[in-house]
């Protein structure tokens, strides 16, 4: 008897001492914005037919940034609201989680836009650059499967999604030889754009309803 | 059965919302009032009083300051809290043993 009680006694702080490690943010506001700023970048690349490989690294360095900017706004902004710390024990360590493979996303860019020319993508014979959005999208997936750990509501399955998605879609390119400059942007704007702001949506609805409930 | 492991359990952690406290504080180096207040699903006042029990007891630290001019108040355990805290887990743990069939 005295033995139940002891064992849901440390059960219940188990659990507790898992949900502080938990990064609290509302997840939805960033998710959508995210996508949105994906789909516009990649409508406009596309549009402006951005094709060159520094071309491509550039602008969507640059899309990466303002996405950046803007998460790290949002996430400041709930903090502020809710009289919270912003650089957070569990916002420490989603970062720290994220960076490896964001780190290895941004070297094998710089490697690249180095050692590119800037003819259009789909020219060259590298068959790099049509990795190159896949390479990101896979280690995107990683870097959030990665935080997924500190982070409630899906985000593991979120970064399976890319990981999946990313090798799927390398494995089919590298069958039947898809290349071009509306295939890049477009890996970018599914990913980048579609999947984050189906996920935002989603747990928008999910939020709502479980703050009625 | 040796009732002496539950005769050792601390009565300030011992209470459930202070146990709670207590349980989150010892996964993170610091949490704000709102953190720990919306986790536990607690009201302003209850938080507030386990706060001060355990801040009299030395288990606790709060440090008040401002963020953009807001008032951000922080909580961590002291050493002697994280001390207390092992104890009485470990405390927990020699009741199951000491429960389990031979």
């Amino acid at each position: 008897m005295e033995s139940n009680w002891a064992a849901e006694h440390l059960q219940v702080i188990r659990t507790l001492m898992e949900r502080a490690a938990l990064y609290r943010r509302a997840l939805a506001p960033i998710m959508i914005f995210n996508g949105v700023v994906g789909l516009a970048a990649a409508t406009l690349g596309w549009g402006m037919q951005i094709g060159s490989p520094r071309g491509f690294i550039l602008f969507w360095a640059g899309v990466g940034v303002v996405a950046v900017t803007g998460s790290f706004l949002l996430v400041r902004r709930q903090a502020l609201k809710e009289s919270e710390p912003f650089w957070s024990p569990p916002t420490r360590r989603v970062t720290q989680a994220l960076l490896p493979p964001l780190v290895a996303g941004l070297l094998i860019s710089a490697v690249l836009f180095l050692r590119c020319g800037s003819g259009p993508l789909y020219a060259v014979s590298n068959p790099a650059l049509l990795w190159l959005p896949l390479s990101w999208v896979v280690l995107y997936g990683c870097a959030f499967h990665a935080a997924g750990f500190f982070m409630p509501r899906g985000m593991r399955l979120f970064g399976w999604a890319f990981i999946i998605g990313g090798c799927a879609i390398f494995a089919a390119g590298a069958a039947y030889g898809v290349t071009g400059l509306g295939c890049a942007h477009g890996i970018m704007g599914f990913f980048f754009g579609g999947l984050h702001l189906a996920y935002g949506v989603y747990l928008y609805l999910t939020e709502h309803r479980g703050n009625h409930a | 059965m040796n009732p002496e492991p539950f005769l050792q359990l601390d009565r300030v952690i011992h209470e459930k919302g202070r146990l709670a406290i207590m349980s989150m504080l010892a996964a993170s180096p610091e949490l704000s009032f709102t953190e720990l207040r919306d986790t536990l699903g607690m009201t302003d006042g209850n938080v507030t009083t386990h706060i001060r029990t355990l801040q009299e007891a030395g288990y606790l630290s709060v440090t008040k300051s401002f963020q953009n001019n807001r008032p951000l108040t922080t909580c961590a355990l002291t050493v002697a809290g994280k001390r207390a805290f092992t104890h009485y887990i470990n405390l927990l743990e020699r009741i199951i043993q000491q429960n389990k069939p031979k």
